[in-house]
């Protein structure tokens, strides 16, 4: 819209609308409650479990007391607290990084369209998978490793990368790997949604660099900044499987974390395992109280966009010259982004003698046969029987969840038992599986149920639980559930509550879909620790294989291969909607 | 589309869906091994229960948790020194195969209190060391028949330009198979005397000093060790096979009988493998020959499947898959091998050996991954590569930190 007298263009600006629609008091009918049910018991299956660990941890002897948290002083222990913290600290370097990396993109808008899809398959594979890439590369045989190729040809020798001390760049580069496309993305996302009038006030009035940084990014991007932190960290602190497959026997001890030094002195004494699952639970709630703080702020609402935008009103379209720059600044990125993947996929491709002599690039031994090796180890029973726990995990989740967000978005609970109901989910959110998964074994263990992958489908739905309503209660509030149903049969068809509802419910139920299911297929640590490794198998699978790591990488390589394809699929055609959902209140 | 839905529905019995109780063995091999043990289950014929493979690694010592309920139902247990401290978390095997454990030196370990707790399944030699002869024939010079010759060897490889020996010090029990070999070959008296010990302490003994001497001086010789170290740290047991027979960066590698698949299918030339065992430490001693295997144990409670798969397995010729492949000793048998393992096989059975099953699995937490294998990893870092200066006092650390560990 725009307006032409005599050389002088106004312009006509539509602000929106943002900030949640304040309900009315609403009535309080019990029936809602109902809603609730079911989100209740599937929690049960955590919160009891919590409950007889802290107690555990407490006693000792028939008597309490803080006496199991002596282990404390044990050195190994200690040496696992440590490393866990500094994982911590890893995961804000990440975030920051990936701050910078989104400003960049974001400035350079022609960087998108390569970064996003090589930034998207890291975070798609497992943990595992990307442990075992980082692995392949960093292998300390000139013949075998890439880095080790590269770096004997330029100097002659090379340091041994998976060696003392040199672990952990392997370690941290595969955990960057696989997180630095999700925080990318969803400060992309954050920085796409923040208005156009507020960012041409602040060009208008002269602020530039590092002061537009500071007056404008930085806060209108804090509440993504507590969720992306809070992930992270959380993820950081929780780390387990990478460690198992990364780093060879010798050196295992000295790169133990909470979560490892748990499971290998769970066979010693329940009271000082349920101490150290306190422990670790304790920082990582630390951790989550500080990151919902920053979540509160915004109450996980959105703004809601009354008045369409006015194309030609958008950004201005950048020159050529900086498109060209952020082209090729973008095709460089990604191309060393997509490397791991590429590599992964070309060892497998050559067959098992090769690939363990060999590095990928060798023109020997190409063909499938690494991929008969792996079908060979029951790969396929396994993919079978990890799509049925997902797919289970996936429905039963949703079912749940969605009664329960409803309730608690409009549900018209009292606001002391809302909060209360929030501050338990954000809680189990973040509670780490050793917090309740000695109790959990023992109780499914006693119920005949050991190894059922139906058991298991349902423990991953009772995790997954707390973010899915937390997530799907942000997207419900945007729009009161009266003004849909008058939008839906009144006469004159309101499209603006229409397009709202469209705009937002359908990204939170697909991203929660979605990464259920992407999280349950590369889930190793819940299957393996709940149910006995009998039942997720995929997983399994590799690392039994990655015992003896470089001897059977085609086979490693194969079944990796084989394990990511479902998820980067999924990932890849959903994550525009995935990262909607997320950041809820991101414009389309 | 309806081919799908047919695969889908029958891949969707209750087999899958987990209602239906499978039979779960846990297992510590990977790889060629782990494919070649799931041969030998497909060989079983049609079983009335699933089978379900646990490939739980170095850390098979955890499927005998505190918590009951999660355990495998057959345990595959590569460390049969382990059955006299696990006797409370085990049931006997059935009778029907009860005989089988009971034969020469498993009765020491798998027959408590009248009862046989264990079926084994696979045995190793742990007393091979592996080579190329077209190094030995370039410098002429022939296998060593005393350890002092296997010194002197390696001096006079380390002089040729060619390096002696690949160590896979990123695999624990390497190194303790190492140690446990030149300690039997010195003291056996000793030897037995702490794998049977309630209350085990080596650093009391100064023959484990001795041995961890002289273990030193092999070790420290400069240009020993393909890669260094560091390069040995991170070298897991195949790698250093690979090291040897693929990339024919060193002459020689101390490795067990199921090395074979590994080194056969790794081989730069095939005809270029042989292997010697252990030589005896001094003139006129028997040579050491340690034995290691994996025994089938059953985890309380036990199943009648889990019973039935035992006895299934214990058949004759169960294991006949996996021999064909190599790398696999059935105890007491000593035809069907390759030419390179019926030698191993001879002298597990050849009467008045010096056999003895692995020491460090008997020692308990002392033998194991924050006991031995650490103590050794840092007694390797502390003398590879040094020279025989190093090692009187890198001796005594190992001992003090064997101490640390006895507490």
């Amino acid at each position: 819209m725009g307006l032409q007298t005599n050389g002088l263009s106004l312009e006509v600006v539509g602000r929106e609308v943002s900030g949640r629609p304040i309900p009315g008091k609403p009535r309080r009918p019990a029936g809602p409650y109902l809603l609730g049910l079911p989100a209740l018991l599937l929690s049960c299956l955590l919160l009891v479990p919590i409950g007889v660990t802290v107690v555990e941890a407490f006693r000792t002897d028939h008597q309490f007391g803080l006496g199991n948290f002596a282990v404390m002083a044990d050195p190994a222990a200690l040496r696992a607290v440590g490393n866990s913290l500094l994982w911590g600290l890893v995961a804000v370097g990440l975030v920051v990084l990936g701050f910078a990396l989104a400003l960049v993109s974001y400035r350079l808008p022609a960087v998108t369209s390569f970064l996003q899809p090589a930034l998207v398959i890291p975070f798609a594979v497992s943990v595992l998978v990307s442990g075992a890439t980082f692995r392949l590369i960093f292998d300390p045989t000139p013949e075998r490793g890439t880095v080790t190729a590269a770096w004997s040809r330029l100097f002659g020798t090379s340091p041994v990368w998976l060696g003392p001390g040199l672990f952990w760049l392997v370690l941290v580069s595969a955990f960057g790997w696989t997180w630095l496309g999700y925080v990318v993305s969803l400060f992309r996302a954050g920085l796409d949604a923040i208005p156009d009038d507020v960012t041409r006030t602040v060009a208008a009035e002269g602020v530039t660099g590092w002061r537009r940084l500071r007056v404008l990014e930085i806060p209108m991007l804090r509440p993504i900044t507590g969720v992306v932190t809070l992930t992270l960290v959380i993820a950081a602190v929780r780390i387990f499987d990478l460690v198992l497959i990364v780093v060879p026997g010798s050196m295992q001890g000295s790169a133990d974390v909470l979560g490892l030094n748990w499971w290998r002195t769970s066979r010693d004494d329940s009271g000082r395992t349920a101490a150290l699952g306190v422990v670790l639970f304790a920082i990582v709630a630390a951790v989550g109280v500080i990151g919902v703080r920053g979540l509160r702020r915004r109450r996980w609402a959105m703004p809601v966009t009354v008045v369409p935008p006015d194309r030609s009103l958008g950004r201005p379209k950048p020159s050529k010259r900086v498109r060209r720059i952020g082209w090729t600044f973008g095709f460089a990125v990604s191309l060393i982004w997509i490397f791991p993947a590429l590599v992964l996929v070309a060892t497998a491709l050559h067959a098992p003698r090769e690939a363990g002599l060999r590095g990928w690039w060798s023109m020997s031994g190409l063909g499938f046969s690494s991929f008969a090796e792996a079908a060979n180890i029951g790969l396929f029973r396994a993919l079978l029987s990890t799509a049925l726990i997902a797919g289970a995990a996936t429905v039963v989740l949703l079912v749940i969840a969605v009664p329960t967000a409803y309730l608690v978005a409009w549900g018209g609970l009292p606001q002391w038992l809302g909060r209360v109901v929030m501050s338990v989910f954000v809680v189990l959110a973040v509670t780490p599986v050793q917090m309740y998964a000695a109790p959990l074994r023992d109780a499914i263990g006693a119920t005949g149920l050991a190894g059922s992958r139906i058991a298991l489908a349902l423990v991953h739905a009772a995790a997954g639980l707390p973010f899915a309503v937390l997530l799907l209660r942000s997207a419900f509030a945007s729009a009161p559930p009266a003004l849909v149903s008058e939008a839906l049969q009144g006469p004159a068809r309101q499209s603006a509550v229409l397009a709202t509802v469209q705009r937002t419910y359908r990204p939170a139920l697909v991203a929660v879909a979605v990464l259920e299911f992407a999280l349950v297929w590369n889930d190793f640590i819940v299957g393996f620790l709940i149910s006995g490794p009998g039942t997720t198998p995929l997983s399994l699978v590799l690392w039994g294989e990655a015992r003896q790591f470089s001897a059977s990488s085609g086979t490693v390589a194969a079944a990796a291969v084989v394990a990511s394809v479902v998820p980067v699929v999924l990932l890849l055609s959903f994550w525009q909607t995935v990262v909607r959902g997320l950041t809820a209140g991101s414009r389309p | 589309l309806g081919a799908a839905a047919t695969l889908l529905v029958t891949g969707c019995s209750s087999d899958v869906l987990g209602l239906r109780r499978s039979v779960r063995v846990a297992v510590s091999w990977s790889g060629q091994e782990l494919r070649a043990f799931h041969r030998v289950l497909d060989g079983l014929g049609r079983l009335d229960y699933p089978v379900d493979v646990v490939p739980l690694g170095d850390d098979i010592s955890t499927a005998f948790g505190a918590r009951s309920t999660r355990r495998p139902d057959i345990v595959m247990l590569p460390q049969p020194g382990l059955v006299p401290r696990q006797l409370e978390d085990l049931e006997p095997v059935p009778d029907e195969v009860a005989a089988l454990g009971r034969a020469r030196l498993w009765d020491e370990l798998l027959v408590q209190n009248g009862k046989t707790y264990g079926v084994p399944f696979k045995t190793a030699h742990k007393s091979a060391v592996w080579y190329r002869p077209s190094v030995f024939r370039e410098i002429g010079v022939q296998p060593p028949r005393l350890w002092a010759d296997w010194l002197a060897l390696n001096q006079t490889l380390t002089r040729a330009g060619i390096t002696p020996l690949s160590l896979a010090a990123g695999d624990g029990w390497v190194l303790t198979d190492f140690l446990e070999n030149v300690l039997l070959g010195i003291a056996p008296t000793v030897y037995s005397g702490l794998a049977t010990a309630k209350d085990p302490r080596p650093s009391r003994q100064p023959q484990f000093a001795a041995a961890l001497r002289l273990l030193g001086t092999m070790w420290s010789a400069p240009g020993a060790l393909a890669g260094g170290v560091k390069r040995s740290l991170v070298q897991q047991f195949p790698d250093a096979l690979v090291e040897v027979f693929g990339h024919r960066r060193a002459a020689m590698v101390l490795a067990s009988d199921f090395a074979e698949p590994v080194v056969r299918s790794f081989a730069a030339d095939l005809d270029d493998i042989d292997l010697f065992t252990f030589p005896p430490l001094t003139p006129g001693a028997p040579a050491p020959v340690v034995v290691g295997g994996d025994v089938m144990v059953l985890p309380k409670p036990t199943t009648d499947d889990a019973r039935d798969l035992v006895r299934r397995l214990s058949a004759p010729t169960a294991a006949d898959p996996w021999i064909e492949e190599g790398g696999f000793l059935v105890d007491g048998r000593v035809s069907g091998y390759s030419p390179e393992l019926t030698r191993l096989a001879e002298q597990l059975t050849r009467p008045g050996e010096l056999l003895s099953f692995d020491l460090s699995d008997r020692l308990g937490r002392i033998g194991d991954i924050n006991g031995l294998w650490r103590v050794l990893t840092d007694f390797l870092i502390n003398v590879g590569g040094r020279g025989a200066a190093v090692v009187p006092e890198a001796v005594d650390a190992a001992m003090t930190e064997l101490r640390e560990v006895e507490v």
